[in-house]
Formats: structure tokens, C-alpha cells, sequence
């Protein structure tokens, strides 16, 4: 029986976001009279983590505890715009049109507590924990609960923003195609080590090393399950998904998810990742795009380590066992 | 849909309902039910299994005795069936195993059927009642001619307990830890002294149902067990058999790696490092 | 249409339906009962979402009649946790970052939770056969089974077993 191990390495500079018609999304805040505060979106959380993240924005630029954020993203008919989540642009278009709205709302925030306290707005800080003081003078001070209740029942304000993030369209130079598609490209790389069985072809990525520039990591155990999930969804992508297995033969394709091939729990590598933050200039707090380039660089990180191990290329995804073992008969032959 | 759910009364008064052509027999379920919730049958009726205490596992006189309602769990925890574990645990995850019947598994079209390719290196006899006679027929033959044996239900199925050490079984897959298999080998390898003697070898997913792999056998009989004889065994593993190209593997690639995964299950059976 | 009363036992209540014999048990339990924990997957046996405990054991309620459960005991997400008290295999999840979008996680944890009712210290092999029906699209499954092994080693009041 004949494994042969190989490495391989393979890096991606992915782009934050699109650029098509211009790539804009939206936001609106406004407080409760619980003291909470509601972000609208019809952007939507598909298990990415959206929520938590926007979230977490709009409590830091607000300066109030995370809990008393609600994020409402039910109603794409009714919300705010937003061109989707997709392109990696999540964090970064929304997490800026929400900064936006957050210090529309935080003014009014600040201007209804100064007037509580009869004293100047710019006098004023947040807490953090969910109260309002002058600097300085921690004692003295109003909660944000007692501001957004005087703001609805006595002073008749709203206390609200509007946020929106626009990376406007960008066209290229008709002489070069010089054009600036994005502002913000995160990078990684993935190192991937594997053993193919020389006499079934079959392969097993025995582990995934990658490191990850992504701007700022918002929530680092977040980041590193976006890396972890992606990785093996790259795995998927590099060795079983497909929908045709025999393309460009379309038969037998696969009807149900036992036939619909993707890695099981007991095909999972070695996962090594490190983050480098190196924060993004027009990123919210920093941030750029985590996304989608998770799944990028370990599919032809795996090939490489296949050409590697035993010297052949296959060059269609996914590197299917059969592809493999017909390459090294063709190059026994 | 509707579909009518009937407790089978007897074996005889389920045969004699199956008879009509929209009911259908319903062990585990974990095949009928994917069917029909497909909307791919048109079955009106289903008699279930359950209520005729065919869950049990006997053994007695080195024979063993399967009920056809007995699960691949049931299998899988008898302390006595040790052997059987690598076949049974390899089959779907733990729900399906729970469910899955050895009946069922008996009627599981390729790639699935593993249970089925252990039975048959096993020598298995099959007990089936139709609606008239109870009937015993080597695995083998049930697999050859059961389409037309019009309606019947399989009761049970026995076979010899084979020695320590005598039996083997291994499954290429997909998807770990489990996946319907690409191939699945099982080898009943006797021995008198050091030869096989009457060694059996049935390949899971390389035709419609499980089969032997007949001059794999052949190569072996009589023979020790070193590497001459295995790579005669791998080399004749295919003949005879029909495989189907689905979304888990190639005809080609089937034809390709049975020869390998037998060969690597004789040498482990061999105690060779391989 | 075919319609027999049913009486089983789910969670902590008794059920008494009458319900049209070709109806699955999952669709007993989300469209008749509301009992939305238990998830469709694919109604088709191969994704797990739709696991529950049928006198203890796992078993796909997307392949099983519910007519077929008279008698029986059902055990769904729903009465996992204890009056409001999250189970440890529930906390463990979410301290350990084991969902994202959430689909997988109710057929994970009776799974897990099946595996732990009968093996109070599994390896990680054996935690990985556990879930092995069960498919998750987001997580990449590593931060599924160590929340797993992590809710196992808290249940069981010591420490983790070397892995
Ligand atoms: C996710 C998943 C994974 C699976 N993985 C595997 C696998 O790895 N290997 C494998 O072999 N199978 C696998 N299977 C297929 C299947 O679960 C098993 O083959 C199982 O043993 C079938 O048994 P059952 O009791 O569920 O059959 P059922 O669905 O109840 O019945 C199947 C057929 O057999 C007939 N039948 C059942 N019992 C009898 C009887 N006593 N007499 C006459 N006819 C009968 C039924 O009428 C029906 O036509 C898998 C299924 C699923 C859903
Ligand atoms: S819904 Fe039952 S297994 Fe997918
Ligand atoms: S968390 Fe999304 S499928 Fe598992």
C-alpha cells in the first residue's frame, strides 16, 4: 500500500465588497423606551454571525452595553436597503452605515441628557454600562433609560439616526481599465498537507494552516470560526461537491444529501490559524471582510500538496478519487 | 397523501395484503418512507412489521438466528456478534442504525446492502412465509430470485458462527466515519492448518445486490494465505461483476479499487503488514 | 383520509391526537403540535436535523409515522432543558461557538445527548460516530465536537479526558 504526503500553499487577497451599480446598505437606530435601542437592516444573518457583530457596533459607537442593543433585520420589505450579504461585505458596509446612524443617535442622546442635567452636551460621556455622565464627575449623571423615557414624554424628540455607507461606483480608465473596485482587501494564506492512497487515489487532508489578515477581528472566536468553517467548506469544494460528478456527462447526479458528497466530522485535518490585525482605514473600527475567502485559499492550497505527493495536476474541482487515480495511470503509462 | 398504516396480523395475513400492488411492507422504514415522502411510490397501504415479534437474535449450536425486525443497534451492542460490528456500525449514523432492519437491509437496492454482503460470505439461509409456505433459501438464491416470488416476507435470517478470526469486512467510502459504500468486501476465510478451505468473498455495491466474488474464491481455496495467492484473489475479484456509476464513485473507478480493498482485507486477515 | 388517534408520551406531557395515519412524526411534532425545535433537513433521512429520542434512542422522525409512536415515548429539543435551565451540552454549545446558523443544532444536541445518556466519557471517535448522520453546513464540525467532549467532561463534574 503506497500514501504518499505532500504540502501545498496557496494565498488570496480578497476584496471587501463588490462594485457593480455602486455598493450601498443602510441602517436606522432609534431608542425604546426601555432603553434599548433597535437597529433596523434587511440584511440578513444566515449563520454568519451579523447580528452579533452589528450588534456590538452599534453598542461601542453608542456607548451602551451590547445587551440593550436589539438588531431587527425581519423585513426586507420594509427596512432600510441593503445590497445583500455577500462579497465579504457584511461587517464593513453595514457596520459603517450603522457608525453613521449611531453618532446621528448618540448626539440627540446626549444633547436630551444635557438638558436633564443643565449642563453643556459636550460636557457629556458615556459610561458604557448604560448611563450618562459628565466627565470628570462620575457622580454625577442620568441613565440612558431615565434619557430616552424624558426624550419621548417631555422633550418630544426622537432619539434616532440614519446611517448609510455608499462605495460608489467605480469606472474604469478607458485606456488602462485602471478602476478602484474596492477600498479594503483583507489577505491569507493556507498551507495544507495531505496523503493520497497512490493505488485508490482517494486523499486526506491531514491538516490546514492558515493566517489571516482581516483588518481588526470585531470578535476574535467569531473570526476563527469563520475560519474554521470556511476551511472545511473549502475542503468540500477541493475533494466533494459537485452536482454533475461527471461533467460534462450530467448524469448521476447526486438527490439527497447522502449522495451530495461534502466531508463528514471524521474527515476533519489539523486546523492552525493565526489572525494578524492590521486595521483597515475605512473599515468600522477597523474591520474588513472575513467571509467568503475562508473557503478560497485551501482548495488550491490541497491541490498543490496533491501535485506535491504524487506529481500529478488535476485542474477541475472537486479532485475527485477517480480523477486521481486516472491521473497517475496516464502517468504510469 | 394519505397512506393507511396496518399492524400485520400474521406473516400470512401480511403477504396475503401486500399481494395487492399499492401496499408494501414496512420494517425500519428508513427506505419506504424516503420513498414515499419523495412522493416516488404510490403506495396506499403499508403493513407493519412491528407487531410480529421478529426483533430477536438467537444463537444456539453455533448457529445464529436474526429476526428480520432486528435493528443494525441490535446488532451492533450483542456481545456475541462482535464480528459484526464493523458491518453494522458502518451503516448510516446512529438514528439510522436504530431503525434500519436486517429484512430491510436484505431489500436495500446498491450502493446500500452492506449487512447483506457480510450475510452472504456468511453463507446465510434466508426463512421467508408467503401467503401459503414457509420457505429456507441460501442468501444467494433469495438475492437471484426474489422479484418473483411474489408477495412474501422474510422472517428471518441464520447462519453459522464463524470462527475467531475468520471473518473480515471492509468498505471504501466518501464520507467519514460513514457513507454508502463505493465497494464493501466481506471474506468468511476458513482454514484447515494453514489453507483456506472454502473461503467466501461477496462484494457489496459492485452489482445491483451483493455478490460473490466467485473466482476471487476460487484463487483461495486450498491455498495459504501469502501474497501470490492474495494478488490471484485481487486479480479475479471483478469477474462477473456489474457495477453502477452513481454520485459516490465511476463503474471504472468500482472495477478499479475492489481488487485493492480485497487485497488489503486478505493481507490483514493474513497478519501482513501491508 | 385516514384518521386514528394516537396517544404518546412527549417530553413531560401526555399527547392525544387523532391524526391522519400517513403523517411523519416530525410533521406531527412542528406542524400539528408547534413544536418547532425539531428541524426539516431534507424529509429525506440523509441530514439528521430532524432528530429525536424514541424510548431513548435516536431515531429520524422525518422516516418514522408518528402513528407509529403510539405508546412510545418522544423526547425533542424541547424538553432538553430544564425549566428555563439550559442543559450543558446547550451552554456548551453556545460557549463554544458550536452553531452559526443554527439549522444543525437541535438534531446535534440529541444526538450528543443520546451518546452521553449511554456513555458518560466518550473519545473523540466516539462523539464523531454520534453526530456522524447528522450534517452541518456552517461550523466545519470541530467546534461541534469539542463542545460535545467539553459538556460530557463538565457532566460528568471532573475534567476532560485526555483526547
Ligand atoms: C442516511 C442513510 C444512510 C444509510 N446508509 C446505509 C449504509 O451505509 N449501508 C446500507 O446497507 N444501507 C444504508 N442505508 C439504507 C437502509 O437504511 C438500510 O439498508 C436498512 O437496513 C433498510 O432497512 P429498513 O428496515 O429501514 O427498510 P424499510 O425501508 O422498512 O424497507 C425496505 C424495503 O424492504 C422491504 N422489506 C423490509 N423488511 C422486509 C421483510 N422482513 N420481508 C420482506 N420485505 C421487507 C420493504 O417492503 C421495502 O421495500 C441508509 C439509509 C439512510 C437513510
Ligand atoms: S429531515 Fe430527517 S434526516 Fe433530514
Ligand atoms: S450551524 Fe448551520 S448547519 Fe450547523
Amino acid at each position: 500500500m503506497a500514501k504518499q504526503r505532500g504540502r501545498g500553499m496557496a494565498s488570496v487577497n480578497y476584496p471587501t465588497g463588490m462594485n457593480l451599480g455602486g455598493d450601498p446598505s443602510q441602517a436606522l437606530i432609534h431608542a425604546t423606551t426601555t432603553g434599548s435601542f433597535v437597529v433596523t437592516l434587511s440584511s440578513v444573518d444566515l449563520g454568519q454571525g451579523l447580528k452579533t457583530i452589528m450588534a456590538q457596533i452599534c453598542a461601542e459607537t453608542l456607548g451602551i452595553p451590547t445587551d440593550n442593543v436589539i438588531v431587527d433585520t425581519a423585513d426586507t420589505d420594509t427596512g432600510p436597503h441593503c445590497m445583500g450579504t455577500f462579497a465579504s461585505r457584511g461587517t464593513h458596509r453595514i457596520g459603517n452605515a450603522i457608525i453613521m446612524a449611531a453618532k446621528e443617535a448618540r448626539a440627540v442622546l446626549l444633547e436630551v441628557a444635557a438638558e436633564e442635567l443643565e449642563v453643556n452636551a459636550a460636557d457629556l460621556e458615556t459610561d458604557g454600562k448604560g448611563n450618562i455622565q459628565i466627565k470628570g464627575s462620575p457622580g454625577k449623571s442620568i441613565s440612558v433609560l431615565e434619557t430616552a423615557l424624558a426624550a419621548h414624554f417631555k422633550h418630544g424628540r426622537t432619539i434616532s439616526g440614519r446611517g448609510i455607507f455608499l462605495q460608489p461606483r467605480s469606472y474604469p480608465e478607458p485606456e488602462t481599465g485602471r478602476m478602484t473596485p474596492a477600498t479594503c482587501y483583507a489577505h491569507a494564506c493556507t498551507v495544507a498537507e495531505v496523503e493520497v492512497d497512490t493505488e485508490t487515489g482517494e486523499v486526506a487532508v491531514l491538516s490546514l494552516k492558515s493566517a489571516y489578515e482581516v483588518g481588526r477581528a470585531l470578535n476574535p472566536r467569531m473570526v476563527e470560526q469563520q475560519i474554521v468553517g470556511g476551511a472545511w467548506m473549502g475542503i468540500s469544494h477541493a475533494l466533494y461537491e459537485t452536482t454533475e460528478p461527471y461533467y460534462p456527462d450530467r448524469a448521476h447526479g447526486p438527490v439527497d444529501f447522502n449522495e451530495y458528497l461534502m466531508p463528514g466530522p471524521g474527515d476533519l485535518p489539523k486546523f492552525e490559524n493565526v489572525v494578524i490585525e492590521r486595521p483597515a482605514p475605512d473599515g468600522p473600527y477597523g474591520a474588513k471582510g472575513v467571509g467568503e475567502m475562508t473557503a478560497n485559499s485551501p482548495i488550491p492550497a490541497i491541490a498543490n500538496a496533491i501535485y506535491d505527493a504524487v506529481g500529478v495536476r488535476i485542474d477541475s474541482l472537486p479532485i475527485t478519487p477517480e480523477k486521481v487515480l486516472r491521473a497517475l495511470k496516464a502517468q504510469a503509462a | 397523501m394519505s397512506v393507511a398504516l396496518r399492524a400485520a396480523a400474521s406473516p400470512r395475513e401480511a403477504c396475503r395484503h401486500i399481494a395487492r400492488r399499492d401496499a408494501r411492507l414496512i420494517a425500519g422504514g428508513t427506505l419506504v418512507m424516503n420513498e414515499i415522502n419523495n412522493r416516488e411510490t404510490v403506495t396506499a397501504s403499508l403493513v407493519d412489521l412491528a407487531s410480529l415479534r421478529l426483533r430477536s437474535i438467537k444463537i444456539a449450536n453455533s448457529r445464529v438466528t436474526l429476526g428480520a425486525m432486528t435493528s443494525m443497534a441490535d446488532i451492533a451492542a450483542h456481545p456475541k456478534l462482535k464480528f459484526l460490528k464493523p458491518v453494522v456500525t458502518a451503516i448510516g449514523g446512529p438514528a439510522v442504525r436504530n431503525m434500519a432492519t436486517v429484512g430491510g437491509n436484505l431489500h436495500a437496492e446498491a450502493p446500500y446492502g452492506d449487512l447483506g454482503v457480510a450475510l452472504l460470505a456468511l453463507d446465510a439461509r434466508v426463512t421467508l412465509e408467503t401467503a401459503r409456505q414457509r420457505k429456507t433459501m441460501r442468501l444467494e438464491d433469495f438475492y437471484a430470485q426474489h422479484r418473483k416470488l411474489g408477495a412474501y416476507l422474510v422472517t428471518a435470517v441464520n447462519f453459522a458462527l464463524p470462527g475467531a478470526n475468520r471473518f473480515f469486512f471492509t468498505k471504501a467510502i466518501r464520507r467519514k466515519p460513514v457513507s454508502a459504500s463505493v465497494v464493501a468486501v466481506a471474506a468468511h476465510l476458513p482454514r484447515k492448518g494453514k489453507r483456506l478451505a472454502g473461503p467466501r468473498i461477496a462484494l457489496g455495491a459492485m452489482a445491483p445486490h451483493p455478490i460473490r466474488a466467485k473466482a476471487a474464491e476460487t484463487a483461495l481455496d486450498g491455498k495459504a494465505l501469502d501474497e501470490t495467492t492474495i494478488a490471484a484473489a485481487a486479480s479475479a475479484a471483478t469477474e462477473g461483476s456489474a457495477p453502477a456509476s452513481d454520485p459516490y464513485a465511476s463503474a471504472w473507478y468500482r472495477r478499479e479499487i475492489a481488487p485493492v480493498y480485497l487485497a488489503r482485507l486478505l493481507a490483514q486477515a493474513a497478519g501482513q503488514k501491508s | 383520509m385516514n384518521r386514528i388517534p394516537l396517544r404518546f408520551h412527549l417530553n413531560d406531557a401526555e399527547i392525544g391526537e387523532f391524526i391522519d395515519s400517513g403523517t411523519t412524526l416530525l410533521s406531527l411534532l412542528r406542524d400539528k403540535l408547534g413544536l418547532t425545535a425539531t428541524k426539516s433537513g431534507c424529509n429525506q433521512g440523509s441530514c439528521g436535523a430532524c432528530t429525536v429520542l424514541i424510548n431513548g434512542a435516536p431515531q429520524l422522525s422525518c422516516l418514522v409515522l408518528a402513528a407509529r409512536c403510539e405508546g412510545k415515548s418522544v423526547a425533542t429539543l424541547e424538553g432538553v432543558s430544564d425549566n428555563g435551565t439550559l442543559h450543558p451540552l446547550q451552554r456548551a454549545f453556545m460557549d463554544g461557538f458550536a452553531a452559526q446558523c443554527g439549522f444543525c443544532t437541535p438534531g446535534m444536541i440529541i444526538a450528543a445527548k443520546a451518546l452521553l445518556d449511554r456513555n458518560p466519557d466518550p473519545d473523540r471517535g466516539e462523539v464523531i460516530d454520534a453526530i456522524s448522520g447528522n450534517i452541518c453546513r456552517c461550523t466545519g464540525y470541530e467546534p461541534i465536537i469539542d463542545a460535545i467532549l467539553a459538556a460530557a467532561a463538565e457532566m460528568r463534574g471532573g475534567k476532560r479526558k485526555s483526547a
